[in-house]
């Protein structure tokens, strides 16, 4: 069970960051964070708990994983929420622990963009919008994934703000941040990235295997900074055990169809 | 569909539009708005619309979309949504997931605006949008506070599963905002797979009917949500709206596609 794909190793890599007690919430095209919060309860982080976006379920049970965050399947779950009671509890800032976001663009201070590429009046893309990212800032920590690690969605500044990160930096973060502790994790394809704390620039953590640091910053449209002669270590592999657990979620093998 | 041409009146101010992503699109109704060629000033959706304001913009009767997110999710991005924003010919009024369900709330419940949670303020959304979303100071503070203008629909269209003849409506499986968007609307039009007898909706638990006192129509439609899924009757038809998304990448694809799905019409129950 070597033989791990990318998807896979991205999800174990998620679920690393979800500790016991937490509860996370994801929006739409989640199967990576509900397969990494599924995973993560039944491994190192039992008691925690999950809401999947617009169907408003608590810890679905869901084997397989569906594609769509409203899939009626996930209703199979402990219990569930109007879709309206998430949205009241979101704003609360002190109720998700952790906030799984994506975005046609990630900037380089953690900022996502689902609205559009180009000018607002003029748009190059229009994206699909943002839906709850503008909830960031009030939930704990925020994990950024994109299954596109490429110079257009890594940017340095995003065109426009769907979902706060941290903003311009510190200066601005510190000025007017709320509730949240910020982004605290980026997850591509490519590499796993954190913050810098002084400068809460992206920097990275580790890049899966088989990637070389080189390859992440040619693929990466912001300046990752990256010392000469500096070690960056490797994104830990799946466990067996995790593969095994994973495997059993994911029945209809969506994680391993590579895309 | 007799239920549209008395309750849908061309150029209607504002219509809502229920379902969410690929699911409880009533699908029925949205294309007996496009065979009536009813035009709709302002088209506000649930937080996530996707094949429902699609085809509605396609069709080029939609003036301007109240909306958070118009898409369908691992299967792509809308097509005619994407392409008439990026021409211009259709403005977007972009909102966020709190601002349309709190925005219904206060529809609902007669109230001008709705407050948001302080740290809304942080994204750009609602300096794009000054039309829903004003800055002002919170009275019992000093500090400012985002609202948003309540959400008061002249026309909601939303899928139920069942209703009776009276028009009391059960929703199935997830409600999303459909519940709170038929509350919020003057004028509410539901589609349902079935009509079914009083006795039976009255069995359903408290906060999943939507009274018939607030209903005008119901449209009995089986597989009327298709190629969207019906929660507690069918999945999405995912080859179908493949089809749609490679036919509705050009506006002769389109066409050819709206042409055919809204060639039958079908009968108001209540």
């Amino acid at each position: 069970m070597s033989d791990w794909t990318v998807p896979e190793l991205m999800a174990v890599e998620m679920s690393r960051h979800i500790a016991a007690g937490e509860v996370a919430i994801m929006g739409a095209v989640s199967s990576l964070p509900m397969a990494a919060c599924r995973l993560a309860q039944e491994t190192h982080a039992p008691g925690s708990w999950y809401v999947a976006g617009g169907s408003g379920a608590v810890n679905p049970h869901l084997s397989p994983i569906p594609e769509s965050s409203c899939d009626e399947r996930l209703l199979q779950a402990d219990c569930v929420l109007p879709l309206p009671d998430v949205v009241m509890l979101e704003g609360r800032g002190d109720v998700f622990d952790v906030f799984f976001a994506g975005g046609l663009q990630i900037d380089a201070h953690g900022n996502t963009n689902l609205a559009q590429i180009g000018d607002v009046a003029h748009p190059k893309l229009k994206g699909p919008g943002g839906v709850g990212l503008p909830f960031l800032p009030l939930a704990g920590r925020v994990v950024v994934y994109t299954m596109s690690h490429d110079p257009r969605t890594l940017v340095e500044k995003v065109d426009f703000v769907s979902g706060p990160g941290f903003l311009g930096g510190p200066a601005e973060w510190l000025g007017k941040r709320r509730s949240g502790l910020g982004p605290a994790l980026v997850v591509t394809p490519l590499c796993t990235m954190d913050f810098d704390p002084s400068t809460l620039r992206a920097r990275l953590r580790s890049v899966h295997p088989g990637v070389t640091p080189a390859r992440v910053q040619e693929m990466t449209g912001f300046d990752l900074r990256l010392a000469p002669h500096g070690e960056i270590r490797e994104t830990m592999p799946p466990s067996y055990r995790d593969l095994e657990i994973l495997r059993r979620i994911d029945s209809d093998g969506l994680l391993r169809r590579v895309a | 569909m007799d239920a549209v041409a008395r309750f849908v009146p061309d150029g209607c101010r504002v219509v809502a539009v229920g379902g969410m992503h690929l699911h409880n699109n009533p699908m029925t109704l949205v294309f007996e708005l496009i065979r009536q060629e009813r035009h709709v000033a302002r088209l506000v959706t649930s937080p996530s619309a996707s094949l429902n304001a699609d085809v509605l913009i396609g069709a080029g009767l939609v003036g301007e979309v109240a909306t958070s997110y118009v898409g369908f999710e691992h299967l792509g991005l809308a097509p005619r949504f994407r392409s008439a924003a990026e021409a211009g010919s259709l403005k977007v009024l972009d909102l966020c997931e709190a601002a349309i369900t709190h925005g219904l709330h206060a529809g609902a419940s007669g109230m001008p605006f709705a407050v948001l949670p302080q740290g809304l303020e942080l994204s750009d959304v609602w300096r794009a949008n000054p039309e829903c979303y004003r800055m002002i100071v919170d009275p019992f503070g000093q500090a400012p506070v985002l609202v948003v203008a309540a959400i008061r629909p002249d026309v909601a269209i939303i899928h139920a599963a069942e209703a009776d003849e009276h028009g009391t409506a059960w929703l199935a499986g997830a409600h999303f905002t459909d519940r709170i968007m038929a509350m919020a609307a003057r004028t509410v039009i539901v589609q349902v797979e079935r009509v079914v007898s009083t006795e039976s909706i009255s069995r359903r638990p408290a906060g999943s009917t939507i009274p018939g006192f607030l209903v005008s129509a119901v449209v009995e439609a089986a597989g009327g949500c298709l190629p969207t899924s019906s929660h507690g009757n069918y999945p999405f038809d995912e080859e179908a709206i493949k089809e749609y998304l490679r036919m509705a990448r050009t506006p002769e694809g389109f066409e050819e596609w709206i042409s055919r799905s809204t060639a039958v019409e079908l009968v108001a129950t209540k």
